[in-house]
């Protein structure tokens, strides 16, 4: 994925017909299919704002009317241009579907292209008011992987990493709604300038890492539990 | 990659494993996270009141071997230094006597934040004015 913060208005010329053309998937003069301008991003693939808050009946009829047109199918006759154009399109779709269709892989995805976070990141926030919890959760994993080698008694350690990962799993509802409600307010600041949204993804941008973080912890608990 | 022999060393003989009263008076007890992996460090010394010097160290760390390397490097040198003498510990230190490569740089960068905050703890318990914490660098 290209991160050139180049301007949606890039005026883009027809490989087929060298003309200047205005759609978004195909040649307004030609008609034919055009190449992925660098310039687009999933939200604008789906002619969407760029907003967080997405209304998924919406979003699966433009996928599916998308789908239908970019499917290779239809281009079973034409040039290998347009063949190779289709199933490059066809598989972009897709990403930009499954991404915006996950509410925390659009925030991803969202301050990966506003610069606010690099591909492939994931940083792990240690929460700071929960490493004293974090830290007795894997004293616990660790006796209960102990015991499990000696062969000794695990019922109540198993009952007290039961109680933690419920603990922890209510964190992660509760980053869930932080997630959501901080959402909301970059909608609402869809026209703000730019300091005031640059503070709203710092705030999704920590609660991302707060989540993952939390989410490894469950896991990790989860595979010792089994 | 490839540990350097150091590392190995404190990896499989880890010296000062374990932990010290939290409540004692004279125990600080610094318990700190990496934001890069998520891996946590408690490390907690036992400073003498009159002398400022650390007569105890242990520490207890989940995380990958150059971070156990480094807190368990980290309780051996402060043991026997005087409070602000610890605080000068920096991570570079850690990084060149462990040859830590420059992706486990953060996990010596635990280290030196869990001295830190260990020496902050027991200040706050004694009263002492604690400075703003500097952060090490990375
Ligand atoms: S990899 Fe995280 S402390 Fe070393």
């Amino acid at each position: 994925m290209s991160t050139a913060p180049t301007s949606t208005n890039t005026p883009l010329v027809c490989w087929n017909c060298h003309e200047r053309t205005v759609g978004t998937h195909f040649c307004s003069a030609c008609g034919k299919l055009q190449q992925i301008p660098q310039s687009l991003d999933y939200f604008a693939l789906f002619e969407m704002p760029k907003k967080l808050w997405i209304e998924m009946d919406g979003l699966e009829q433009k996928f599916l009317q998308l789908s239908w047109k970019l499917h290779p199918d239809n281009f079973v006759n034409a040039t290998e241009m347009e063949r190779e154009l289709s199933l490059q399109r066809s598989s972009e779709l897709n990403d930009a579907y499954r991404t915006l269709r996950d509410p925390v892989g659009r925030v991803e995805y969202l301050l990966g292209i506003e610069g606010e976070r690099k591909e492939g990141e994931k940083k792990q926030q240690a929460p700071p008011e929960l490493l004293e919890e974090v830290f007795e959760l894997n004293e616990s994993l660790d006796e209960l992987r102990e015991a499990k080698e000696s062969g000794g008694d695990l019922t109540a350690l198993r009952v007290s990493l039961e109680a933690a990962r419920g603990n922890f799993q209510e964190k992660l509802v509760e980053v869930d709604g932080q997630l959501q409600s901080a959402a909301r307010d970059w909608d609402a600041a869809l026209t703000a300038d730019s300091a005031a949204r640059k503070k709203i993804m710092a705030r999704l941008n920590e609660l991302l890492n707060r989540r993952s973080y939390i989410r490894n912890l469950v896991t990790n608990v989860q595979k010792e539990l089994l | 990659m490839a540990y350097s022999d150091k590392v190995v060393d404190h990896y499989n003989n880890p010296r000062n494993v374990g932990s010290l009263p939290k409540a004692d008076p004279n125990v600080g007890t610094g318990l700190v996270g990496a934001p890069e992996c998520g891996d946590v460090m408690k490390l907690q010394m036992k400073i003498n009141p009159e002398t400022q010097v650390i007569e105890e160290a242990k520490f207890k760390t989940f995380g990958c071997g150059s971070a156990i390397a480094s807190s368990s490097l980290a309780t051996e040198w402060v043991k026997g230094k005087t409070v602000e003498e610890a605080l000068s510990i920096k991570n570079t230190d850690i990084v060149r006597e462990l040859s830590l490569p420059p992706v486990k740089i953060h996990c010596s960068v635990l280290a030196e934040d869990a001295i830190k905050a260990a020496i902050g703890d027991w200040k706050k318990k004694h009263g002492i004015e604690v400075q703003v914490a500097e952060k090490a660098s990375h």
